[in-house]
């Protein structure tokens, strides 16, 4: 296959015009669910009743229902947590850091991977609160003046988290808004129903494309993605910092912070990639979501495991040369201590697996992208198990080793973080636009007036007019029998 | 319809270089009301309506950094002036560690500041009642048109004027936009004031329910029940009833060793002082003397007290028999009591016991002086040239 | 040919830059050898962060190359073959490590058998740190930084003359292999000569810390050449203030980058205060030391990151120039803050020293010496590049 690199590759294939993009893309909110989409949400349901079931026990009968002890006090809980955040980041990195980076390919995934950002980051912080076993007192987190002259911890990296995480959903709730609000203009100018009308009308703010607003829109875009931009390399950091300050071997290590992060973002994109890839054959998106997209997101998983595998190698390696044996002797039980299972299913899915994507026949093949992104989120999990139970199991002192075994109520709430995270995502892609139809207009050829010294051809715009008018009125009309 | 006045007059354009070119034209013609209607924000359109560049940067740089300074001192006030703390032996003001929480609230500031500046101040959104909502011409732009449109409150407005203009830049459709009937809202409607009186009841009602009721409900007490027993609480596992027990004749906490003429008023051996009386051991000793020695013998050790009359006064501490006894004597004396006077052991501690006593013994020098004492006095004035009696 | 149709005509650099590059590197040189013979041990010391700024420069220009050829950016294309000269430092490092290789017993403490053997956690590590073995991998790295040299240069260089877009095709799989072996292999040299200088200290961090003062080198002097070449029309109309943009941000970026994992490093390391850790930091805040650490946060964050906030301060030239210009300053500061407190190891008192700046004159006379006989052979633009259009096109 040869390219030309004379030439960009295409961000929207299958030559639509203005008119087709708002029509392909608002298609799902106006037709009535498919049977697959009730089979699909009833399965997320389910386990998100699981999870609410296995939550309330969790309430009612305390910590003793998962299987923590002494010294495992973190398992399940922090592994869903960093779990869940990591996946939180594709999202923000999509849309902020490609934006920076003028990655236009970005427009057809960042608004679903923004959604899923918001969603990861509300499963993530169920975590955080129900592991304290009394999280009815969870207020006094938040520093305000209370009756006991009590300050929260400022110097724990615990409380770091929690300004980290709210920060986080707040800034990815307001940017994800922000990019929704010409859309819902473009709902409420095309809707019937009066009741979406008045819906759209609200959640738009009175939008009507101005260009005096366009103009601090843009600039307020650019700022919320430079913002963004270092905020989501920092929550993971910080979530880092919850292992990385303490004394535990397998714990306290600089690495951790960038090790973090690039892990992350793996899991992250193998996230996005696993539903966009069910999104876009379901709903029929396949040239707005294209297999240039996936191939691309391909890469920035085998670059994002390479650094992974580069932390793992650093860990160990330094663990030798420290000669702390409490130290050497962590990495040396994760080949063949008792956890050994979960360690190789780390490497292999996050590690030896990723490594085909050098392919190209693997990475433009969407069913082996499919099998890879499920593996590497399982690989990602048992990363975060793997560094959380392991290392607590065996730390220093032997006569306080002791095994981790889960309880049904672990896998319950466990199994119910995803059913919230895929009902959550599941609602979206029935009620919101899951592309944004103004960024997908933007970069389609022919969007911009030409630069006078442009060399590079551009579609000429002028005669498909009519061809645009004909689509239009036939659009006008409604979308009843579509 | 001849009743609505006219607000704009808007055109369609069907390319973007059509609508840049409008844009140029317009600005160009001198017209200030004007605005220009795009699907998505259209390259060079700002430089060609003369529009420079948003301010809005300058509200992201404000609050985030006081927002950053804000939380800053607010960290380095609680932990390092209001209730200092020994974390993990970090230093109070432990700067390091406030910078994460400082960098997340100035992305937070900044952020939430830039976004509701954008639309309060910058859009002034809501504007749910703008006069081209609803127009076929928004319903337009919103899918592939791009148009331009002019005030009819611009003072260059002229209707036909302008329609002929836009026209003649390649306009493809014109589109007359009126003022929207204006509505009257009577605050006493009464739709309006069932809306009022249902929210102050679900207000209140909801308040007094969450905060008298609800904060109140405990989701379980199983953990006020513990078979434990807590200090000073009955019990029926001992016989005599009491949770709290002494402990076995003879225990003797870690690291303590009992004083061993306990009880002994007339002991066969006594310790001996092992202090020496620097002037830190007098001072101390001075002060404590003057707590807890002097309500009964005096501020001199004298007898005569602040207590004579009130209850049975201690005795001279300069008579012959007490300048006689010894140092551990005193000790044992302090130690077990004697007489009306009680055990002191619980309250002075050992250290200032010795302390004590080595100050009565300066008190009683100074009661019965040697000759040798008033040479070395003199010797010092002489010396010093000052009064050395202090 | 094909200079008339992009618009690019060749010129040369005028003599005067050879003749500074000459006078520098002559000076510096001859001096250095005479501080090599008058006080061996300091000079290796100075040798050695002269040495590691030319490894910045050289090894971080390279990977600004192959980074542009497998992201597939052309916004960089016009100005890539620049990054290309500073990049043919490498074959030379080989020759440059040699006095470093015979200076190992002045460097490195655990090179002293004496040392060694009363160190129960140096006897453990000498299966690691032990001279054969060490260089091997430095001449290793420097080896296969030659080899992934040789083939991308050479792919690009006679894009010009062929226009052959395979040749893209194969450099852009060069330069995919290349990043990976570029990060274990600057992890390495950062270990080796860095880390090792204090054997008993460790950080997983530290490979990544160094990449990152490289790479933020490595742009600054490319955003200084760029600017200077193109006020002076050696390069190109084309490049604008928009191109001078994305230079700066990404400067920008990776200020911010170093600082991230800068505090990192640090706040880790004073948050568990285990004193095998502190113990590096804490030979860096005594005395003088305590000032220069001041100053490097100062310098190598705090002013270029507000320095390169505005939108003007990365179009204009003469800030582009002053700020780059800065950030290879500093990124010296760090390279000579990481190095010369470490000389008490070896029982040596640090004091400042004339040869501290002998070497970096010379280095810099090298470069500039390199330079202009590379881009007198070869043209600044890659005009062959099918990339090239799209990269003078380029808007923000």
């Amino acid at each position: 296959m040869n390219i030309d690199y004379t030439k960009e590759l295409a961000l929207v294939e299958g030559n639509h015009r203005l008119a087709d993009i708002d029509e392909l893309i608002s298609r799902p909110l106006t037709q009535p669910p498919t049977k697959k989409y009730y089979i699909a949400l009833s399965i997320s349901g389910t386990a998100l009743l699981i999870g609410a079931y296995s939550l309330w026990l969790t309430l009612y009968y305390g910590i003793g229902m998962w299987g923590n002890n002494v010294p495992v006090g973190w398992a399940f809980d922090i592994t869903n947590f960093v779990f869940w955040i990591g996946i939180g980041h594709a999202g923000t990195l999509i849309s902020a850091i490609l934006f920076l980076l003028r990655q236009r390919w970005r427009t057809g995934i960042a608004r679903f991977a923004e959604a899923m950002t918001i969603f990861a980051v509300m499963t993530a912080g169920i975590f955080p609160v129900i592991h304290t076993g009394r999280p009815w007192l969870a207020g006094y987190l938040i520093p305000y003046p209370n009756q006991h002259l009590l300050w929260p911890n400022f110097v724990s990296p615990l409380l770091w988290d929690v300004f980290a995480v709210s920060t986080y959903f707040t800034v990815s709730l307001l940017f994800w808004y922000m990019g929704l609000i010409p859309d819902f203009a473009i709902l409420r100018d095309r809707t019937v129903s009066k009741v979406k009308k008045t819906i759209y009308s609200v959640f738009s703010l009175g939008w009507r494309h101005s260009n005096r607003h366009w103009r601090h829109y843009e600039k307020v875009y650019m700022i919320l993605a430079g913002l963004a931009t270092p905020l989501v390399l920092s929550v993971h950091t910080i979530v880092s910092f919850d292992f990385a300050v303490s004394l535990i071997p397998g714990w306290h290590t600089t690495i951790f912070p960038p090790y973090f992060v690039a892990g992350a973002i793996y899991s992250g994109f193998a996230m996005v990639m696993t539903v966009l890839i069910f999104v876009r054959k379901v709903f029929d998106m396949e040239d707005l979501i294209t297999l240039n997209h996936l191939e691309r997101m391909a890469k920035v998983m085998l670059l994002t495991s390479s650094m992974v595998a580069y932390s793992y190698l650093m860990e160990f390696f330094i663990a030798w040369y420290s000669q702390v044996p409490s130290e050497q002797y962590d990495f040396w039980a994760r080949v063949v201590g008792p956890y050994r299972w979960a360690w190789y299913f780390m490497i292999s899915c996050n590690f030896l697996i990723p490594q085909t994507i050098w392919f190209k026949k693997v990475r433009r093949s969407v069913p082996i992208l499919f099998v890879i992104s499920i593996c590497a989120n399982i690989g990602m999990w048992f990363e975060r198990f793997v560094i959380i139970v392991q290392s607590l199991s065996r730390d220093f002192l032997p006569s306080s080793w002791h095994m981790f075994v889960p309880t049904l109520v672990d896998f319950g709430v466990l199994t119910g973080s995803f059913g919230l995270f895929f009902t959550l995502v599941l609602l979206f892609a029935k009620t919101l636009p899951v592309v944004s139809m103004v960024e997908t207009k933007s970069v389609l050829d022919g969007a911009h007036p030409h630069h006078k010294s442009d060399h590079t051809g551009e579609v000429n715009f002028v005669t498909q007019g009519n061809v645009v008018a004909g689509i239009n009125t036939s659009i006008g009309g409604g979308d009843n029998g579509k | 319809m001849e009743n609505k006045s006219l607000h704009s007059v808007a055109a369609l354009f069907d390319t973007p270089d059509q609508i840049i070119n409008a844009a140029h034209k317009v600005a160009d013609a001198g017209y200030k009301k004007f605005d220009v209607n795009t699907p998505y924000p259209v390259h060079g359109m700002d430089k060609a309506m003369g529009l420079g560049q948003s301010k809005i940067g300058w509200i992201t740089l404000f609050f985030g950094f006081s927002g950053a300074i804000f939380i800053f001192l607010f960290m380095g006030w609680t932990m390092a002036m209001n209730y200092p703390y020994v974390i993990g032996g970090k230093p109070f003001f432990a700067y390091p560690a406030f910078i994460p929480i400082t960098f997340e609230v100035t992305v937070l500031s900044g952020s939430i500041a830039t976004i509701l500046g954008m639309l309060a101040v910058f859009f002034n959104l809501p504007s749910l009642n703008d006069p081209i909502q609803d127009s076929d011409y928004i319903k337009q732009v919103s899918t592939d048109k791009f148009g331009v449109l002019i005030e009819a409150s611009d003072e260059k407005f002229d209707k036909e004027k302008v329609v002929e203009f836009l026209k003649s830049l390649g306009a493809t459709k014109i589109e007359y936009i009126y003022e929207p009937e204006k509505e009257e809202f009577k605050i006493l409607q009464p739709k309006f004031l069932v809306f009022l009186a249902l929210v102050a009841i679900f207000t209140s009602g909801g308040t007094y329910v969450t905060l008298n009721k609800l904060m109140y409900i405990v989701p379980f007490n199983w953990m006020d029940r513990q078979s434990k027993s807590n200090p000073q609480s009955e019990t029926t596992f001992f016989h005599d009833g009491f949770a709290m027990r002494t402990p076995v004749k003879g225990t003797v906490a870690k690291n303590f060793m009992p004083y061993p003429y306990q009880g002994q008023a007339q002991p066969a051996e006594v310790l001996s002082n092992p202090t020496l009386p620097t002037k830190e051991i007098l001072e101390l000793g001075q002060r404590k003397f003057l707590t807890f020695c002097s309500p009964c013998h005096g501020n001199y050790a004298d007898g005569n007290s602040r207590l004579m009359g009130q209850f049975p006064p201690g005795p001279t501490l300069h008579s012959d028999r007490i300048i006689g006894y010894s140092d551990g004597m005193i000790y044992n004396i302090i130690t077990n009591g004697q007489n009306a006077m009680p055990s002191y052991a619980y309250q002075i501690p050992r250290e200032q016991r010795w302390a004590i006593i080595d100050y009565i013994r300066v008190l009683q020098r100074a009661q019965n002086p040697k000759p040798s004492d008033f040479q070395a006095i003199s010797q010092l004035k002489k010396e010093s040239g000052k009064n050395v009696v202090n | 040919m094909s200079s008339t149709e992009i618009g690019y005509i060749k010129k040369e650099l005028p003599d005067k830059i050879r003749k500074i590059g000459v006078s520098l590197l002559a000076a510096g040189a001859g001096l250095g050898i005479i501080g090599f013979l008058v006080e061996p041990q300091r000079a290796a010391f100075s040798y050695l962060t002269a040495f590691l700024f030319l490894v910045s420069i050289g090894i971080g220009s390279l990977f600004l190359v192959a980074l542009e050829y497998a992201a597939g950016a052309d916004w960089s294309t016009p100005f890539r073959r620049v990054s290309e000269f500073f990049s043919a430092v490498i074959p030379f490092l080989l020759v440059l490590v040699i006095p470093l290789l015979f200076s190992m017993h002045n460097l490195f403490s655990w090179t002293h058998k004496d040392i060694v053997d009363r160190s129960e956690l140096l006897k453990g590590k000498t299966s690691y740190l032990n001279i054969p073995f060490f260089i091997i991998r430095s001449i290793g790295v420097l080896i296969i930084w030659w080899i992934f040299y040789y083939f991308i240069i050479k792919n690009s260089r006679q894009q010009d003359a062929s226009k052959d877009q395979t040749l893209t095709r194969k450099n852009i799989k060069v330069s995919t292999g290349f990043i990976p072996v570029f990060g274990l292999s600057i992890t390495v040299i950062a270990f080796d000569w860095l880390m090792s200088l204090e054997p008993n200290w460790f950080s997983t961090i530290f490979g990544v810390y160094f990449f990152a003062g490289t790479v933020w080198c490595a742009l600054a002097a490319l955003t200084l050449t760029v600017v200077l070449l193109n006020e002076r029309g050696y390069l190109h109309t084309k490049i604008t203030s928009d191109h001078y943009y994305t230079l700066g941000v990404l400067m920008f970026a990776f200020t911010a980058f170093w600082g991230y994992i800068a505090f990192s490093q640090y706040l880790l390391t004073w948050y568990a205060d285990i004193p095998d850790e502190t113990i590096w930091f804490m030979h860096r805040w005594i005395g003088g030391w305590k000032v220069v650490s001041i100053l490097i946060v100062i310098t190598h964050f705090v002013v270029p990151f507000f320095y390169l906030l505005s939108y003007k301060s990365k179009t204009n030239a003469k800030q582009l120039k002053f700020i780059a210009v800065w950030i290879m300053c500093a990124h010296f500061l760090d390279i000579y803050w990481m190095v010369m407190p470490s000389m008490k190891l070896n029982g040596f008192q640090y004091s400042f020293s004339w040869t501290d700046i002998v070497f970096p004159a010379a280095a810099v006379g090298f470069v500039i010496l390199l330079f202009k006989s590379l881009s007198k052979r070869y043209n600044l633009l890659p005009i062959g590049d099918p990339k090239l259009q799209r990269g003078l096109d380029f808007h923000l």
